[in-house]
């Protein structure tokens, strides 16, 4: 947000949410002390743990003078210290956007991963200046790209892109600068600003900051609130409907619907106040990924039962500077793109939406659709309808995904040599399949190839029927180059190859890598060709 | 939002229903296909056809022009299943979102296994649709019966609308936020309404039916959780509730389709007589289409699709059914192995 909004904005969020809990309370809901305490209670929780927050200090003392105040303080200061709480979050997650540095900092993107590596050898940076890779090699932007570029003229817009790295929040902020639209606010999590160089990154491609330590549901309300203000002032938005990194590698299919819905309530607000152009775009875009940076700490996290929980993850890949020279370095020496498909733009009903704003039903006709939060000619807001809005809007993001996964080489080969080995251990559950590799751990050449051409094929008719869409090489090349390409991407970075050629043999050296690229394809209705040569 | 109403569909329940809601005074436009069938219910005030001298509501109005339910703030779609797909896309082009749609229709669609409501969405710009369903045969309520329904929907708004228009003395109306149990239930129980038919038609007495019932909301409780379907709805007017009353019924038209197959008549001839659809026969494809995909079986919906889509007689049917392996009741893939018969007693 721009300095100039900022203000504006600490001032009308801080008063919208201690205006809307003082309601609350009047109309029996949750007294405004018990706010207080609660939020104090959840702080105090945090900073118990949390000793290594930058703020350790200044939080501790400023909730402990709250406290102490607390019990004496008056009706009228106890409204005072709702407002100072509501203050001390908003200020943190607030951002300094400095649009200097934001302009400054995207130039630099397009060589940005050979900036990267600037960080592991200063004198590499020098030695390789002219052959560093760039990003424009390695990124291919696809999809509704015009489109979105007139919609950016004609409301707010709300990027809504998949997760599955560290490494989605430069990706998507280059792509946003690269398409020529204005950066997009978005709250990023704190531990990516800990990491110096992603943290560049972050800064000045428009996030501001999450804690997601901080788990008192008022601080939560004022993520939300700050999203809405800032899509009412019209800036665009980004959040991860995802909520977290997805840890199988699955596409996301359960969608986190706090913030989305945060879209709603600025368009009905912008009804409200007759904003000249109030609507509100959410548009699902994929990014897709040869390799991902941290799939072994992710897949991990995703097979321990205890780890499905686990939100945070500080020690992974994107944190080893180490690994994202390994990473970037297969980039850059490999055919490794990453692909950003621009997805169909939809309101916030979940309807389908064309350049020029409209919206349209699933039979091509036009909607009011500021019919759908009127009453008695009145827009208004209804909790209970606005959260079902959100969970039509979260099935079409949901769908629009499975439409724009771009299936990659690596997916492919991985679901063929995973499928095979499967039916090879008919009586091993996943689990132990995972773990030990199966009873019958080699393929033979011939039988890989044929999956993988079977496999070809039945996604070439997945893609004609629109319903995913598949890296171009799969529909060009032979199953025997494809086999060797992906072969190859696997040895390139990961510490152990998902699968690796032995004579004329295949065997993988990582079952869970195997597992987690294959899952790519989870939920698309593929048979594999032996089993069902088996079955007939 | 407009107080008007209207219900499209002038059969027995959509008459019955738009009966219902002007008797609690609301004005109700009811769409009707027959120009003679509007006129006699505009002058008469009677659907001899379908409800024989039972007077309707005088704040019915009839129409033959579906575009007539444009101004109405709620519309209760009464349409055969097969029809209902075609009318919702027609009604698209002058529907608005702020609508409120219930379909009182059960049934899901063969191929797609779309329930009503979700045809509604996917054939308008309306998002307030709900399901209406319950043990609810048309003539009792006509005749002032007291019975009970089930208004279901996602939004409480669309619950609160159908509860307000239904709910009489002799009508009650409960509300629910479980609309795919609602609709599934009220589809499937058709099923199983022809099969209680059937062998009500070969001559069996209570226990037979009952026993069927029994496994029948078992097929109906095991469908239901591939759809995570609260069992408690199940349990409740639209699922137990509406399979008692349609699967002992003699104004069941589901129940007499089954009992007359059972009398030995033939499909062709049976439906060649009849007036009115039987749901139960276009859904039965649907859920054996369902069960197919689920890999688990559901032996009535199997057996009934066989019966009417496939030539196999009732005798078979019955042998089908009542040769499958013993298992135990709740758990199917419990088997416990037949025991051989001995050859010869000992010391006989």
């Amino acid at each position: 947000m721009r300095n100039e909004d900022r203000e504006r904005a600490i001032v009308e969020i801080t008063g919208r949410l201690v205006d809307a809990k003082m309601e609350a309370a009047k109309q029996g809901g949750v007294p405004i002390i018990e706010v207080i305490n609660d939020t104090i209670y959840h702080e105090q929780q945090r900073l118990r743990t949390d000793r290594s927050s930058p703020n350790y200090d200044d939080d501790k003392s400023f909730w402990r003078k709250i406290q102490r105040a607390l019990p004496r303080a008056s009706e009228r200061e106890i409204k005072q210290m709702l407002h100072r709480t509501v203050d001390h979050f908003i200020r943190e997650i607030a951002g300094n956007f400095n649009p200097y540095v934001y302009q400054a900092s995207v130039q630099l993107v397009p060589v940005g991963l050979g900036f990267l590596l600037n960080a592991v050898s200063p004198f590499r940076l020098l030695r390789q200046l002219p052959h560093l890779p760039s990003i424009n090699d390695h990124m291919m932007l696809t999809g509704r790209i015009e489109s979105l570029r007139k919609l950016d003229r004609k409301g707010t817009i709300v990027f809504v892109p998949t997760h599955s790295s560290n490494m989605d929040s430069p990706v998507i902020g280059w792509s946003i600068y690269a398409m020529g639209l204005p950066p997009a606010t978005y709250g990023a999590g704190l531990n990516l600003f800990t990491n110096p160089l992603l943290s560049f990154f972050m800064h000045n491609l428009g996030a501001y900051r999450v804690d997601r330590r901080k788990t008192a549901p008022l601080y939560k309300d004022i993520l939300k609130e700050y999203a809405t203000v800032s899509m009412e002032y019209g800036y665009n938005n980004l959040f991860f409907p995802g909520g977290t990194r997805s840890r199988s590698n699955m596409l996301e299919r359960k969608l986190k619907k706090g913030l989305m819905g945060t879209g709603l309530r600025a368009y009905i607000n912008n009804l409200r106040n007759k904003k000249s152009q109030p609507r509100v775009f959410f548009v699902p875009c994929t990014i897709n990924y040869q390799l991902v940076l941290e799939a072994e700490t992710l897949i991990d996290d995703f097979l321990k039962e205890s780890g499905k929980s686990r939100y945070i993850i500080e020690d992974d890949e994107s944190s080893d500077i180490r690994k994202i020279y390994n990473f970037v370095s297969s980039l850059a020496t490999m055919d490794s793109q990453i692909r950003l498909v621009v997805g169909q733009a939809l309101d916030p009903f979940g309807n389908h939406v064309d350049d020029e704003g409209e919206s349209y039903d699933r039979r091509g006709r036009r909607i009011e659709i500021e019919r759908y939060v009127m009453r008695d000619g009145e827009p208004v807001e209804d909790a209970q309808r606005d959260h079902e809005y959100t969970n039509e809007l979260a099935e079409s993001i949901g769908k629009e995904f499975a439409r724009d996964n771009m299936i990659m080489v690596t997916h492919l080969v991985a679901r063929a040599a995973f499928s095979l080995l499967k039916q090879k251990n008919p009586d091993m559950d996943l689990y132990r399949l995972l773990h030990t590799g199966g009873d019958i751990e080699l393929l033979t050449h011939k039988e890989l190839m044929a999956e993988i051409e079977d496999l070809q094929t039945q996604l070439q008719t997945l893609e004609q029927r629109d319903e995913l869409k598949i890296e171009p090489s799969i529909k060009e090349q032979s199953a025997e180059r494809l086999a060797e390409r992906a072969l190859k991407l696997f040895h390139s970075y990961h510490s152990a190859p998902a699968l690796t050629r032995r004579g004329d043999r295949y065997i993988s050296e990582d079952m869970r890598l195997l597992y987690f690229y294959q899952n790519r394809l989870h939920g698309y209705p593929l048979q594999s060709k032996a089993a069902h040569a088996r079955a007939a | 939002m407009s107080e008007q109403v209207a219900v499209i569909g002038g059969g027995s329940w959509g008459c019955a229903l738009a009966h219902v809601i002007g008797s609690n005074g609301f004005p109700v436009t009811l769409y009707v296909r027959r120009a003679e069938q509007a006129e006699e219910i505009r002058t008469l005030h009677t659907n001899q056809r379908y409800l024989k001298d039972y007077p309707l509501s005088h704040n019915i109005t009839p129409t033959i022009r579906l575009q007539d339910a444009a101004p109405c703030g709620i519309i209760v779609m009464v349409v055969p299943s097969k029809g209902f797909r075609e009318t919702a896309r027609e009604m698209g082009d002058f529907l608005k979102p702020d609508q409120i749609l219930l379909s009182a229709t059960k049934g899901i669609e063969p191929g797609t296994h779309l329930r009503m409501s979700e045809i509604l969405k996917a054939e308008t710009a309306c998002l307030k649709v709900g399901a209406i369903s319950g043990p609810n045969l048309a003539l009792e309520v006509m005749a002032g019966h007291p019975t009970a329904t089930i208004v279901a929907s996602r939004y409480n708004e669309v619950v609160a609308a159908g509860m307000q228009i239904l709910n009489s003395t002799t009508f009650r109306a409960y509300g629910s936020q479980d609309i795919v149990g609602v609709e599934l239930a009220g589809a499937l129980k058709n099923v199983m309404a022809l099969a209680a038919g059937i062998v009500t038609g070969i001559g069996y007495g209570a226990n037979t039916r009952s026993f069927l019932i029994s496994r029948g909301l078992s097929e109906l409780i095991r469908m239901g959780n591939h759809y995570n379907v609260d069992p408690m709805t199940l349990s409740g007017l639209a699922g137990v509730g509406d399979l008692i009353v349609t699967c002992n019924s003699e104004q069941s038209r589901n129940f007499q389709v089954g009992k007359r197959l059972g009398q030995g008549e033939s499909l062709n001839d049976i439906l060649g007589s009849m007036q009115q659809v039987a749901e139960g026969i276009r859904t039965t494809q649907s859920a054996y289409e369902l069960a197919k995909a689920f890999r688990e079986p559901f032996p009535i919906i199997e057996i009934m699709y066989k019966l009417l889509y496939q030539g196999m007689s009732v005798q078979e049917a019955k042998l089908l059914l009542l040769g499958r392996p013993m298992h135990y009741e709740h758990e199917p893939e419990r088997v416990v192995p037949k025991r051989e018969t001995p050859k010869s007693l000992p010391f006989a």
